[in-house]
């Protein structure tokens, strides 16, 4: 197996970089539209009851100030069913709905929106709102509730769903293992935090068209979910997302800031921008659940599993179902006659949590692939070895051969990598000076997912090529590895070639999430280009007969010239073609869905990641020394960009190990933790030189490039194999993240 | 943040007279902490006297001592060689602080004056005797886990955030003030205060006084210090415990030392006791665990921060014995 | 524009509330701007927003990549606003608006600062540079050509913070080892997680030698 080198150097940059090093991108609050007004969202300081009143006389009166807009005094958004709020709880639910009545369903929620001339103005009225209150008796706190979960609604609707109990062989066989173990893990609510602050300048450009630059993950989701919202046509919603300043999941979901603003834009009639502050991040935004997780795990004496049974309950709002799949992993990763799995929710008066990078399979393997370290320390068996020992060589849930599975070469590279050999089986046996030092791995797998999407080309006279989607970039850099896989389909240079996205103009793309984009729009991408390259042959023999009746395979396309294959000297420029037909350009839309044929598989990525970690015994501090990661993600589009994203995964999974944590003070169902000096995120101190490692082995069953996605797996397993590091330094087997030095003294 | 008057001083004169007209008047310098608090609508001064253009910049020696203008930028201060030379200590506390940009802006006399980052006085939403007399403690029955086990009243456990004032009070610096009391010498141990009934007050600084700058004495400690700091990463994070220590040190034997605490008290918390303790005691880890014990002596945790009554005699054992060279 | 909410027209509240309220926000009056009998005629002529618009701006004057500006500004815009909000210069980035994250860096007088915890009108006078000022037409600098080798962002948010801070910290002189560096630019925080790239980046400019 021939693996990547360390990746540096060469490939090639980003096509947005340099608008990015200049300070040139625009994102959502940077378009200065004319007679622009600024929001500011209030937000209330109740977890639960009903706003009595409203007294917004100061801050009209106060200079500046166009209006302050509440339940009192909103329009209604007329998609908005009139019932007040789904009755019992979980029900699937809806999301919230700003502005409609005077019900407060968290901490946090939004109030009213104060519009003015300036955002200085706007600030200071937003603080001269008064809100009062009939409080109700709100519950937030997860452990209290805990006996209070609940069978997903999903499921109820739907038995055979994925989230549903599962049960393969005995569900309990665990118990009567030879070498078991029953553990409890719980990870706390976490906030995506990206550096972006949630924005949206809303404007209706007439009574029935809205435009909104807007912070989202998905421009065509959000028109279809606007444009529902206000009962106006789809293509009378523009949404623009140009660049995306990061959002890990919550970009995913409509929040109720934007529809204040549109609500706001509309009723001032002008632009509105609005920018949460941090503190808003942690409220309205979703963030991923409080969960705890029980794993029962047992093996016999040489280590081959006979059991594993994964619990989950994760923390939801009362109005809105989030669920997600936590357990996955534990379903197909080991082979074991016995597993089971139990996933349950538990409603809150908390906002709406929503996926966050690696979402719930990141939080599942936190505890399964702890889990597998304690057995192997059980058992007195190497964690590396026991999971080579175990290795699934076929999907055992689903009874599917793997449509690619490389994740033994990954284990065998990762381990030399990291110099696992220095490892010691008992905790505590290596030094550094004072410093105690320790090794961990965690394995993480994620569904290598494809959806549908349309890719629009134009072919110009000048010889360039513009590809137009509606999907967005929220960091990965997907334009880049679009005009890559572009350049290699339609044999143009990537220089000749623009990628346009983030505009819901744009062809049909799904939101940017699950690690499909480049699987589902790059397929788009070769379908659109294949259909170009049909055109061109169609047109070839108007320049050279000798192209007449030629097939597509008989035909090379390089360095924008079509030539027979055989006859290399036959050829002719695309220009050239353009000129022929007397064409200023040649647009191709197509559109592009999974085969069949991959259901007949199963199709995951994996990866490996392995940590050395040195800890202070006295003070309790850990510091990440190294981290190695290996990927099986099928074809690397562009291996600078995607080792990137592999070291953006394992600097957020040293923030689920080592720090994120966002508190609530219970009392007040309020978070207290909610800035970036108090809830923290990894700096560049806490972050050590991350060596990538991605295996060279397509898999054409997922998409035509080979691909299979990269975002989660990044992090998935990262956040085990620090702990688990933690413990073979110093022999603390630390359940409940994060991992802070009070944990480990 | 409110609409306020802006008034540039450009004599120390001026400025305190232009501070004593006006009850709702407060000095800003780097701004690092009161422009973050006027924007939370935790202050709401409706005059800003800007007194960055100062000159109280100046960082020299004078005699015995060390004298750092008020205004000198924390960035400045570590910088500079005299004291790198005379005072690794207090650098080394400079730099443990905030970022390179926040010491870029941060003045000495501003780092003494910030306010708590206790998370109650921070969210106008919640209870904080700081910040609203009366209101109530939020963090007392509440998330405590950065708060104070020193020193602590029952209307306010919150700690003093600054890492250059531990340093400062071990290394028995003095504050130099001007006001209507006209000018006046406050030893940096009594600058700060504990909270007591007043939590609202963080220091002995007069309403209408302006901290001219800070003295340091010549000492023998250039040679055995360390500022240790213990926090959530490795760095650009408040202390959970800090511990400043200056040791003396001839043939093995400590003939002098200094020891204070950041993170676990409402001011900068001096450790006299066990400075006296450590005088004429071999420099060993057993000294340095005696030591420690004594230093906890009246630490009490509460639901939150109890780690703190262990990671503290860990913290201070490790600072001496780096600021001892045994490790 | 009209004011949009009918509570208050209903609340039938009298104008020496409205005349408070006004004084009471508009610090300047207080001052010796203005006498508050002048005020107040000019509250009841309901001049109010006109006025205090006009009175509680102060004229600044700064020098913003090599252009100088005469600006009227209100004391409480922070440079950050002025740059993004006033002058249309959205590189400097707002990450959270409260000196946490780095973001917002720029030089003021060649030194890092927060522009998020800097008043505009403090700053009178000085030079500031941001993330526009740094290239010289289509040549970029050096320290922008080694993030985009380098790779060293990904959504590109806290890209202009880090660029600003990274060549700081090079005239700093705290770019002699990856460690020194990870330390001194621990205050711009990346959460795509770019970090090992941004140090390489650094490491390279450092080594290369050239002014920056």
């Amino acid at each position: 197996m021939k693996f990547f080198d360390k990746v540096i150097g060469d490939p090639m940059n980003r096509v947005d970089g340099k608008l990015k090093v200049t300070g040139a991108a625009r994102y959502s609050a940077e378009y200065q539209l004319p007679n622009l007004s600024y929001g500011v969202v209030v937000s209330s300081t109740i977890a639960k009851g009903r706003i009595r009143s409203i007294d917004s006389r100061a801050a009209l009166r106060a200079p500046g100030v166009i209006a302050v807009i509440s339940h009192e005094n909103a329009i209604k958004v007329p998609g908005w069913a009139d019932n007040e709020h789904p009755t019992e709880p979980p029900t699937g639910g809806r999301p919230l709905r700003a502005f409609y009545n005077n019900r407060v369903y968290s901490n946090g929620q939004p109030i009213a929106i104060v519009v003015a001339d300036t955002y200085e103005r706007a600030r200071h009225a937003a603080m001269l709102v008064k809100a009062e209150y009939e409080e109700e008796k709100h519950e937030t706190n997860f452990e209290k509730n805990k006996g209070k979960a609940v069978v997903p609604a999903v499921v109820k609707k739907n038995p055979k769903s994925g989230l549903a109990d599962y049960e393969r062989g005995k569900a309990d066989a665990y118990k009567t293992a030879s070498v078991r173990l029953e553990a409890e893990y719980v990870h706390p609510s976490e906030v995506h935090n990206p550096m972006e602050l949630q924005a949206i300048t809303a404007y209706w450009e007439a009574d029935d068209k809205l435009i909104v630059y807007d912070k989202v993950q998905g421009t065509k989701p959000t028109q279809q979910a606007f444009a529902n919202e206000w009962k106006i046509p789809v293509q009378n919603v523009r949404v623009i997302s140009e660049f995306v300043g990061g959002a890990f999941g919550n970009g995913l979901h409509n929040w109720p800031h934007e529809t204040a603003a549109i609500i706001a834009a509309k009723m001032v009639k002008r632009p509105v921008k609005v920018m949460l502050t941090r503190e808003q991040m942690f409220f309205m935004v979703g963030y991923r659940p409080y969960t705890w997780q029980k794993i029962g795990i047992g093996a016999d004496k040489d280590g081959r599993l006979t059991g594993i049974y994964h619990e989950a309950i994760g923390q939801t709002s009362s109005y809105e179902e989030f669920t997600e799949s936590t357990l996955q992993q534990s379903k197909m990763m080991y082979t074991s006659p016995n597993i089971g799995t139990k996933y349950r929710l538990l409603p809150l008066d908390v906002s709406t949590p929503i996926w966050m990078r690696g979402p719930g399979e990141a939080t599942g393997a936190f505890a399964l692939e702890s889990a597998i370290d304690e057995l192997a320390f059980a058992l007195n068996i190497d964690p590396v070895q026991l999971r080579l020992m175990n290795h699934t060589d076929t999907d055992p849930e689903k009874n599917l051969p793997w449509s690619t599975k490389y994740l033994k070469e990954c284990i065998q590279v990762g381990a030399e990598k990291i110099g696992w050999s220095k490892r010691s089986l008992k905790p505590g046996g290596v030094r550094s000076g004072e410093w105690l030092v320790g090794y961990g791995m965690g394995v993480g797998t994620f569904g290598a997912h494809r959806g549908a999407a349309a890719v629009r080309a134009k072919l110009l006279a000048n010889g360039s090529v513009v590809f137009q989607s509606a999907v967005t970039d929220i960091g990965p850099g997907t334009g880049t590895a679009m005009v890559q896989i572009a350049s290699e389909h339609l044999g143009i240079s990537p220089e000749k070639i623009t990628f346009q996205l983030g505009n819901s103009d744009f062809p049909q793309a799904p939101n940017q999430g699950g690690s499909a984009t480049v699987a589902t729009v790059g397929s788009a991408v070769v379908a659109t280009c294949q259909a170009m390259k049909e055109r061109l042959l169609e047109m070839a023999p108007s320049a050279d007969k000798r192209f007449a009746n030629l097939k597509l395979e008989d035909v090379t396309f390089d360095k924008a010239h079509l030539s027979i294959t055989r006859s290399p000297s036959v050829k002719v420029a695309y220009t050239e073609l353009l000129k022929k037909q007397n064409l200023t350009e040649l647009d191709v839309l197509q559109d592009s869905k999974p085969s069949q044929e991959a259901s007949k598989y199963s199709r995951y990525s994996f990866s490996v990641h392995f940590a050395e970690v040195h800890v202070h015994p006295m003070t309790g501090q850990v510091r990440v020394k190294k981290v190695v990661s290996c990927a099986d993600a099928g074809t690397i589009v562009n291996k600078k960009t995607a080792a990137n994203q592999m070291i953006g995964g394992v600097t957020g999974g040293i923030g689920m190990a080592l720090q994120e944590d966002a508190v609530m003070d219970h009392r007040f169902g309020r978070y207290v933790t909610k800035d970036l000096a108090d809830y923290h995120v990894p700096v560049h101190a806490d972050v050590p030189p991350v060596e990538v490692y991605f295996v060279d082995k397509p898999d054409y069953i997922v998409d035509p490039m080979g691909t299979k996605g990269l975002g989660e797996i990044a992090i998935i397993g990262v956040a085990p194999a620090i702990t688990n590091a933690i413990f073979n330094a110093t022999g603390k087997r630390i359940r409940e993240l994060p991992v802070t030095p009070d944990k480990l003294i | 943040m409110i609409q306020f008057q802006y008034t540039r001083a450009t004599a120390a004169k001026a400025a305190l007279d232009a501070i004593s007209r006006d009850k709702t008047a407060m000095f800003i310098a780097g701004g690092t902490n009161l422009v973050d608090l006027m924007k939370r609508g935790i202050v709401s001064p409706e005059r800003l006297i800007d007194i960055s253009r100062l000159p109280l910049t100046d960082i020299t020696t004078e005699g015995k001592s060390l004298k750092i203008g008020s205004l000198a930028l924390n960035s400045t201060v570590a910088e500079n060689k005299t004291v790198q030379q005379k005072q690794p200590l207090l650098v080394q506390a400079l730099n443990a602080g905030a970022s390179a940009q926040i010491r870029n802006m941060a003045t000495v006399g501003g780092n003494m004056l910030q306010r708590t980052r206790c998370h109650y006085f921070y969210d106008t939403a919640l209870p904080c005797n700081k910040r609203e007399p009366g209101s109530g403690c939020g963090a007392l029955e509440g998330f405590n886990r950065m708060h104070a086990i020193f020193g602590f009243s029952e209307k306010c456990i919150a700690v003093h955030p600054s890492d250059m004032s531990v340093a400062l009070v071990a290394l028995d610096a003095t504050v130099v003030v001007d006001g209507p009391k006209g000018q006046r010498r406050i030893p940096f141990i009594d600058f700060h205060r504990l909270p007591g009934d007043r939590p609202e007050i963080d220091t002995n600084l007069l309403p209408g006084e302006l901290i001219l700058g800070v003295e340091i004495p010549d000492n023998r400690f250039a040679k055995n210090v360390h500022y240790l700091k213990v926090r959530d990463r490795a760095s650009y994070a408040f202390a959970l415990v800090s511990v400043a220590a200056a040791l003396q040190i001839e043939k093995k034997v400590i003939r002098d030392a200094r020891l204070a605490l950041g993170g676990v008290a409402h001011k900068p918390w001096r450790l006299s006791e066990a400075e006296r303790a450590l005088v004429g005691k071999p420099v060993s880890e057993s000294t340095f665990r005696e030591v420690a014990q004594l230093a906890m002596k009246g630490a009490k945790g509460f639901k939150y921060n109890e780690y703190k009554l262990k990671l503290t005699p860990n913290a201070i054992i490790q600072a001496l014995k780096v600021a001892s060279k045994l490790v | 524009m009209s004011k949009i909410n009918s509570r208050d027209q209903q609340s039938g509240e009298s104008k020496s509330d409205s005349r408070r309220d006004f004084l009471k926000q508009s610090a300047v009056l207080t001052g010796a701007v203005l006498t508050p009998s002048i005020a107040l005629k000019a509250a009841e002529a309901q001049w109010d927003e006109k006025l205090a618009e006009a009175l509680e701006k102060i004229p600044l004057k700064l020098e913003v990549n090599g252009v100088s500006k005469s600006l009227m500004v209100e004391p409480r815009v922070t440079l950050l606003d002025l740059l993004r909000e006033q002058l249309n210069l959205t590189g400097t980035k707002k990450g959270c608006d409260y000196g946490q994250c780095g973001a917002c860096t720029v030089h003021v007088n060649g030194t890092r600062v927060l522009s998020c915890l800097t008043l505009a009108v403090m700053q009178d006078g000085r030079k500031v540079t941001t993330i526009e000022g740094l290239a010289e037409g289509d040549q970029l600098h050096p320290m922008q050509e080694a993030f985009l080798k380098h790779d060293g962002f990904q959504c590109g948010y806290c890209t202009p913070g880090q660029i600003m801070s990274a060549i700081a910290c090079i005239r700093e002189g705290h770019a002699d080892s990856e460690e020194e560096i990870r330390e001194y630019m621990s205050g711009n925080i990346c959460r795509c997680g770019a970090y090992p790239n941004i140090v390489n980046a650094i490491v390279e400019v450092k080594k290369g030698g050239k002014k920056v």
